[in-house]
């Protein structure tokens, strides 16, 4: 049997394991972005803090995945789920780059445009929702893209701690010695990695405001 | 945004023995004494570092002063709430400073909309102002920053600091990034608008043709003191250096043109 | 207020990206399988795939479902959480195992009592059914070769320890390690063997055995090769090894889907001896033979198609 044939014989296995690993990145990105765009303004904000949350944030990433996810399988009611343990380190390591990226650009915006919009009577907050962060979407955005293409790609290694998804496939075709059953994980994850990358920079282009 | 004037009516900015210094003890500006009386256009005329920003950005709080006080319309710029005191002075920067992610209609239309005018009133108003910067409204209010050359640039900019209709407008080197063409359009241009909107305003340069053409009176600023306030006549007579300099400039050209 | 071009332009890039997120999550979030389709998994050495592959073609035979295997995961931890998530509908556990890996519990060492305690919390924590033994105990199993059980006619443990002075022991790593390894079992029985137990990878304790550089050896009761080749299995009849029943573990929602399962499931209880399983675990790891294969042939053998 081809690796053509046995794909399209296991495609409902394939798309269940596919969507499974969806749903690990989706959900993972969810939480980064809402914890780390809001930290990489506080950065921008107070520069002072670059240094504790950046270098947190470099620190949880510096941990090999594995080792991260090995960690967190003993806490309390982390631990009981293997979705939650996975979810909770694919956050981590996906925070820094938008933290990073966030604090960039809206550090990045142009002077005399943040002196314009001060002078002008424009509130802080008004600042950030209507000129900073406006004008810092598309460095975000890259930021997020990164994250993403990475949480994929660890995605496949918390199937080794049982959160399922594509990594799953791999595992098995290994102890199995099967290398289609490995194929049938690897080939749409990288697909998916590829994918979502394509896709966020054809964004990322569309929001870049034009100079 | 009202305040009820106390104090002298005719005065409407006042800098009471003001004095800004950093935080690492770097004193900018010190023991300014001076006022600016209603409708006249105060020129603040220095070198680079002279301290004539800083001073200006008293005005609209952007600094608070470290010692002495700055009153505006009769009130010290620490009892006005600062958001509300900024929206009611225009203020034009020299690099510009417009949203590139907004409009030419959204960025001159920004005060009122923060103020929440009725859409119709913005719309009318933008257009109103473009027309008394010399910008045709249907071809410019949809462009971008970016499709804009500098002289239209600095139009959009002075009509965005005009939109709420401040009483008092605030100018930092305003025209300085122009080809000196467009400069000398622009500052004409200008003077029609400041004989018609009667505003008060501050303008830093360190162009002391602009300062002659422009000002009411000229304010000389010098390593962070006052040397000097002149009627624009009485200035090339004064004897300041920067003066002199000017006045043989002038000299020097006419030399020129006769020997051609 | 009308917006311009860049403006609306953002604003419909964003609602995009957010539409397809909400999507790709809810879409994801409520995966379901295939209505007359049911997961079976197993964990990641060959008896577990055999017993997995038993459980799909009989379930096959006996209902109209379509069994979908998710064999070789990499261990009990895995399978619970695939359990867990219902990725799995069900798969075979040892009750010591579950017991003590996954319900935490100490280790006991009677088996009607590790199975009450099992199936009990499984239903009250997890709401799995655990099902009656499949027939065999893989637990530890202190073999010999067979001429020497012939020879001193001993069949048990507790026979052993007057000749256990002229033996020499062959352990894998872990038995020599674990409390419930080596030193109880010494105690228990005390045995006293002629030199220190030999520490031997556990893929050569056989041959070694069968070589004669050690006389006993502790190895898995269903290990194939205790049939294929002369060995005997001394029995514990003090009960010192912890019992390891292999018991179907089933989601309690999929028996309310398909209640037929259940009966399914329920033929094959105390089916397979450790002969039996032995026999088994032989042909597909010694003679390399396909696993669907010898499981449909026990399945025939058996009268259960």
């Amino acid at each position: 049997m081809n690796t053509l044939s046995f794909f399209s014989q296991h495609s409902g296995e394939i798309l269940q394991g596919t969507l499974e690993h969806i749903w690990l990145v989706a959900s993972t990105m969810a939480l980064a972005v809402a914890i780390g765009v809001p930290l990489g303004i506080v950065v921008a904000r107070h520069p002072w803090l670059s240094k504790p949350i950046l270098g947190s944030a470099n620190m949880a990433e510096t941990i090999p995945s594995l080792a991260l996810l090995g960690f967190l399988l003993p806490a309390p009611w982390l631990g009981d789920r293997a979705d939650r343990v996975a979810i909770t380190a694919l956050t981590l390591y996906a925070l820094l780059p938008i933290i990073r990226n966030t604090a960039a650009g809206i550090t990045g915006v142009d002077p005399a445009v943040r002196e314009a919009a001060r002078g002008m009577g424009m509130t802080p907050r008004q600042i950030l929702f209507q000129v900073e962060l406006p004008l810092s979407l598309s460095t975000v955005l890259a930021g997020i893209r990164v994250a993403t293409v990475l949480t994929i790609g660890v995605a496949t290694i918390a199937a080794a701690v049982g959160a399922g998804g594509l990594g799953e496939f791999i595992f098995r075709g290994l102890a199995m010695v099967n290398n289609r059953l490995i194929l049938a994980g690897a080939i749409p994850a990288a697909a998916l990695a590829l994918l979502a990358d394509f896709i966020l920079s054809v964004l990322e282009r569309r929001l870049r405001p034009a100079r | 945004m009202t305040n009820p004037s106390a104090g002298a009516p005719e005065a409407i900015i006042e800098f009471r023995d003001a004095g800004y210094r950093l935080a690492d003890g770097q004193e900018l500006l010190r023991g300014l004494n001076l006022t600016v009386r209603r409708s006249e256009t105060l020129v603040l005329l220095g070198r680079s570092g002279a301290g004539k920003t800083t001073a200006m950005k008293l005005i609209n709080r952007l600094h608070e002063p470290t010692a002495g006080q700055v009153l505006i319309e009769g009130r010290s710029t620490l009892d006005w709430d600062p958001i509300a005191l900024r929206r009611h002075i225009g203020y034009v920067i020299q690099e510009t400073g417009l949203f590139p992610h907004y409009t030419v209609e959204q960025n001159i239309s920004l005060v009122p909309r923060l103020e929440n005018w009725p859409p119709g009133r913005i719309r009318a108003r933008a257009q109103e102002l473009l027309a008394l910067v010399g910008l045709d409204a249907a071809q410019f209010l949809p462009r971008y920053p970016h499709e804009l050359s500098g002289g239209q640039r600095q139009r959009v900019g002075v009509a965005r600091a005009l939109a709420a209709d401040p009483p008092i407008l605030l100018m930092d080197e305003p025209f300085g990034a122009l080809d000196p063409l467009t400069r000398v359009e622009i500052r004409r241009e200008f003077l029609a608008l400041q004989q018609r909107l009667q505003k008060t305003i501050v303008i830093v340069t360190h162009d002391t043709s602009e300062a002659l053409l422009l000002g009411t009176r000229i304010g000389l600023m010098e390593s962070g003191e006052l040397k000097g306030l002149y009627a624009p006549k009485d200035f090339l007579r004064s004897g300041e250096p920067i003066a002199t300099a000017y006045a043989q400039q002038i000299r020097d050209l006419e030399q020129f043109e006769r020997g051609l | 207020m009308k917006s311009s071009h860049g403006r609306s332009r953002q604003q419909t890039a964003f609602a995009v990206c957010a539409a397809v997120l909400v999507l790709l999550v809810s879409l994801a979030g409520c995966v379901e399988h295939r209505a007359d389709t049911i997961v079976i998994g197993s964990k990641n050495f060959p008896e577990q795939a055999l017993l997995g592959e038993i459980l799909a073609q009989h379930i096959e035979a006996r209902t109209h479902l379509r069994v979908e295997r998710r064999f070789y995961l990499a261990g009990s931890y895995i399978c619970q959480q695939a359990m867990l998530a219902g990725r799995i509908d069900a798969y075979v556990e040892y009750t010591g195992t579950a017991l003590t890996a996954i319900l935490k519990d100490p280790i006991e060492s009677d088996p009607a009592g590790v199975f009450a305690k099992v199936q009990s919390e499984y239903k009250q924590r997890f709401h799995f059914d655990v099902l009656p033994s499949l027939g065999f105990n893989n637990t530890f199993a202190i073999v010999i070769r067979g001429e020497d059980a012939r020879n001193l006619h001993i069949s048990k443990l507790s026979e052993a320890a007057p000749y256990a002075r002229n033996w020499r022991a062959g352990f894998g790593y872990e038995f020599m390690e674990r409390p419930d390894g080596y030193p109880g079992l010494a105690r228990v029985y005390g045995l006293q063997f002629a030199s220190t137990p030999r520490i031997l990878d556990l893929g050569l304790l056989y041959r070694a055995l069968l070589e004669k550089q050690v006389d006993l050896v502790a190895g898995n009761s269903t290990d194939g090769l205790i049939a294929a080749r002369d060995l005997a299995i001394l029995a514990d009849d003090k009960h010192y090894f912890p019992p390891y029943e292999a018991v179907p573990i089933v989601r309690e929602d999929t028996f309310a889907r398909h209640p037929e399962v259940r009966g399914a499931i329920a033929e094959l209880a105390g089916r397979i001896s450790d002969a039996e399983m032995q026999k088994m675990n032989y042909a597909v790891a010694g003679e390399d033979r396909d696993t669907a294969e010898v499981a449909r042939e026990f399945l025939h053998a058996q009268g259960l198609e």
